[in-house]
C-alpha cells in the first residue's frame, strides 16, 4: 500500500487526514513553545519579587512590559523601531546587492578572484565597531552613517557567500552548457546565477542580523533616535528594564525581517521542497 | 569522421584510432579507469588531446562541434527549471523563439512518454523520468552524433531497457550516429552495430565486434532472443577479463 505516489493522486480523505496530522504536529510545537515561555517568564518574575537587588540587575517581566506600554503610548516604540528598521533595511539591501553582484562577477575570472582573495579576507575580519568613529566622520551623525555601518556589516559576508555559491556550481553542468554552444555570459546568466540562489539566500538570512548590529552600533556611537539609541540612553541611566524593553522590540524587528526574507525565498525558489 | 588519440604526460589513452560512420551506433566497453570519459571529452571538444586529432566530416576539430548531443550518467537537469524548460535550454542558447522551442520540446517529451509532466520540476520526477528529460534535451538540437557516457547505468533494469528502446528508436529513426560508453555488455550488444573493447591504461583498442542480430533492432528484448547474442556477450566478457588481469 505504497503512498509515495505522484502528487494529487491520493484520495481527498487521505490528503485531508495528512494535513490534519501536520497541523496537530505544528500545534504541539507551538504549545510547547508557549509553555516554555510562560514558565520562563513566571520563574523570572518570581525571582525578582524575592529580591530588590535581582530586580534592579535583571529587571522583571512586569517592569519590562510596563516600559513597553509606555513606549507604545508615547509613540517612541514606533518611531525608534521605524528608524532602526529603515537603517537596517537599507543597509541590508545595499550591502547584499553590492556584495552579491561582486561575488558572482568574480566567477568570470579565476585569476582575478585569486588576486582579490586575501584582500577580501582582510576586509571581512575588521570588527565593524572599529570602523564606527570613521564612518561618523565621513557620513555625519544622521541616518547616512547608520546605513553605512549597516551596509559595511553586510557587504563582505554577501560577497563571500555568493562567490562560494557561484564556485560550487557543478562542473558537469558547466560542460553541458558548453556542449550546447553557450558563451560565457550565457553560462553565467542561465546556470551560475540560478544555481547560486540557494547560497545567496542562506547569506541573506545571515546578514539580517549583521545589518541590525551595524545599525545599532552606529546609533550607539552617535544618535538621537532609534532602538540602539534607546538602549544606550536607558543603559547609561541604569534603567535595565527599559534596556530590555528596547531589546525586545529589536528582537521582534529581526524576526520580522528574517520572516520576510523567508517568504521571498519561497517565492523566488518555488522548486525547493522546503 | 576519423580520430586518432594519444596522451603523453599521464599515459591515459595510448593509441586509439577509429571511425564513426553516419547513422552508426558504436558502443565502447572497457575496464574502469581506462579513460573512456576522457575519450568522450576529447571527442566532444571539451578537452584537447595531447597528440593526435579529432576530425569531423574530414576536417580537424577546433572548439565544439556543432550538432553533437552529450549525455552523462548524471541527468544534469537544472532543478530551477521545469522539465520542458530544461529541454528548451539548448534552443534558448541558440536564440530560438520561445513558443516554437516550447512546442518542439513538448512534442519530444510526449514521444518519450512524459506527456503529463512537462511543467514539473525535476525534484518531483523519478530517476528514469529525469534521464528521459535529459535525453529530450540532448535530442532537441537535432544532433548528428550523440555521445553518451554510461547514461543508463544508474537506472533499474526495467527502466533501463525501456529507455534504451526509446533512445534507439529516436536515434535510428533519424539516422543519427551514436557513440555510447557502457559497462553493461548486454546493453552494448543489444543497441549497437559495433562494439569496441578497450584495454587498461595506456588504453588501446583490444578488439572490435561487428554486431549482426536479426529482427527489430529497436526492440531490446528481441535482440536477446537472437542466437548470436550470448556468443557476442561471452566473447566480449572474455576480452574484458583478460584486459583486467
Amino acid at each position: 500500500m505504497a503512498s509515495t505516489t505522484l502528487p494529487g493522486s491520493l484520495p481527498s480523505t487521505q490528503r485531508a487526514a495528512r494535513r490534519w496530522s501536520a497541523v496537530k504536529q505544528t500545534g504541539l510545537v507551538v504549545a510547547c513553545q508557549a509553555i516554555l515561555l510562560v514558565v520562563f517568564l513566571a520563574g523570572w518574575e518570581w525571582v525578582t519579587a524575592q529580591s530588590r537587588q535581582t530586580a534592579f540587575l535583571f529587571g522583571s517581566p512586569s517592569a519590562i512590559f510596563g516600559f513597553l506600554v509606555q513606549m507604545w503610548k508615547d509613540g517612541s516604540l514606533f518611531r525608534d523601531a521605524y528608524v532602526t528598521g529603515m537603517e537596517t533595511l537599507l543597509g541590508f539591501v545595499f550591502g547584499n546587492v553590492l556584495g552579491t553582484i561582486l561575488g558572482l562577477l568574480l566567477w568570470y575570472s579565476r585569476f582575478v578572484s585569486r588576486v582579490v582573495q586575501p584582500f577580501i579576507v582582510a576586509l571581512g575580519s575588521i570588527p565593524i565597531i572599529a570602523l564606527a568613529p570613521m564612518v561618523i566622520i565621513w557620513f555625519g551623525t544622521g541616518l547616512a552613517s547608520k546605513i553605512a555601518m549597516s551596509t559595511l556589516s553586510v557587504v563582505v559576508v554577501a560577497l563571500v557567500t555568493s562567490y562560494k555559491g557561484a564556485m560550487s556550481v557543478d562542473e558537469d553542468q558547466v560542460n553541458l552548457m558548453r556542449t550546447l554552444g553557450a558563451r560565457k555570459r550565457q553560462i553565467f546568466r542561465k546556470l551560475v546565477v540560478p544555481a547560486s540562489l540557494t547560497d545567496i539566500f542562506a547569506g541573506l538570512k545571515l546578514t539580517v542580523g549583521f545589518a541590525l548590529i551595524g545599525a545599532i552600533i552606529g546609533e550607539f556611537m552617535s544618535s538621537s533616535e532609534g532602538l540602539g539609541h534607546a538602549i544606550f540612553k536607558a543603559g547609561s541611566l541604569y534603567i535595565i528594564p527599559k534596556v530590555l524593553a528596547a531589546l525586545v522590540v529589536t528582537i521582534a524587528l529581526a524576526l520580522i525581517l528574517t520572516w520576510v526574507v523567508g517568504k521571498i525565498e519561497k517565492l523566488l525558489m518555488p522548486w525547493r521542497k522546503i | 569522421m576519423t580520430y586518432d588519440d594519444g596522451r603523453r604526460s599521464v599515459p591515459v589513452i595510448g593509441e586509439i584510432s577509429f571511425e564513426l560512420m553516419p547513422g552508426e551506433i558504436v558502443s565502447i566497453v572497457g575496464p574502469s579507469g581506462c579513460g573512456k570519459t576522457t575519450l568522450l571529452n576529447i571527442l566532444s571538444g571539451l578537452l584537447a588531446p595531447s597528440s593526435g586529432e579529432v576530425r569531423w566530416h574530414g576536417e580537424t576539430l577546433s572548439g565544439m562541434p556543432p550538432r553533437v548531443g552529450y549525455m552523462l550518467q548524471k541527468d544534469l537537469l537544472f532543478p530551477w527549471r521545469t522539465a520542458v524548460k530544461n529541454v528548451t535550454l539548448g534552443l534558448e542558447v541558440r536564440g530560438e523563439r520561445r513558443s516554437e522551442a516550447r512546442d518542439r520540446a513538448r512534442a519530444l517529451l510526449d514521444q518519450l512518454g512524459l506527456h503529463g509532466f512537462v511543467d514539473d520540476f525535476p525534484a518531483t520526477l523519478s530517476g528514469g523520468m529525469r534521464q528521459r528529460v535529459a535525453l529530450a534535451r540532448t535530442l532537441i538540437n537535432d544532433p548528428e552524433v550523440l555521445l553518451l557516457d554510461e547514461p543508463f547505468a544508474a537506472l533499474d533494469f526495467q527502466t533501463k531497457l525501456l529507455i534504451e528502446g526509446d533512445t534507439i528508436r529516436l536515434v535510428r529513426g533519424a539516422g543519427r550516429a551514436m557513440l555510447c560508453i557502457t559497462h553493461d555488455i548486454e546493453e552494448a550488444v543489444s543497441i549497437s552495430d559495433r562494439v569496441l573493447v578497450l584495454t587498461r591504461r595506456p588504453t588501446r583498442i583490444k578488439s572490435v565486434y561487428q554486431i549482426e542480430l536479426q529482427g527489430d533492432r529497436t526492440d531490446m528484448m528481441a535482440a536477446r532472443d537472437d542466437a548470436k547474442f550470448a556468443a557476442y556477450v561471452r566473447s566480449i566478457w572474455r576480452d574484458l577479463e583478460i584486459a583486467e588481469n
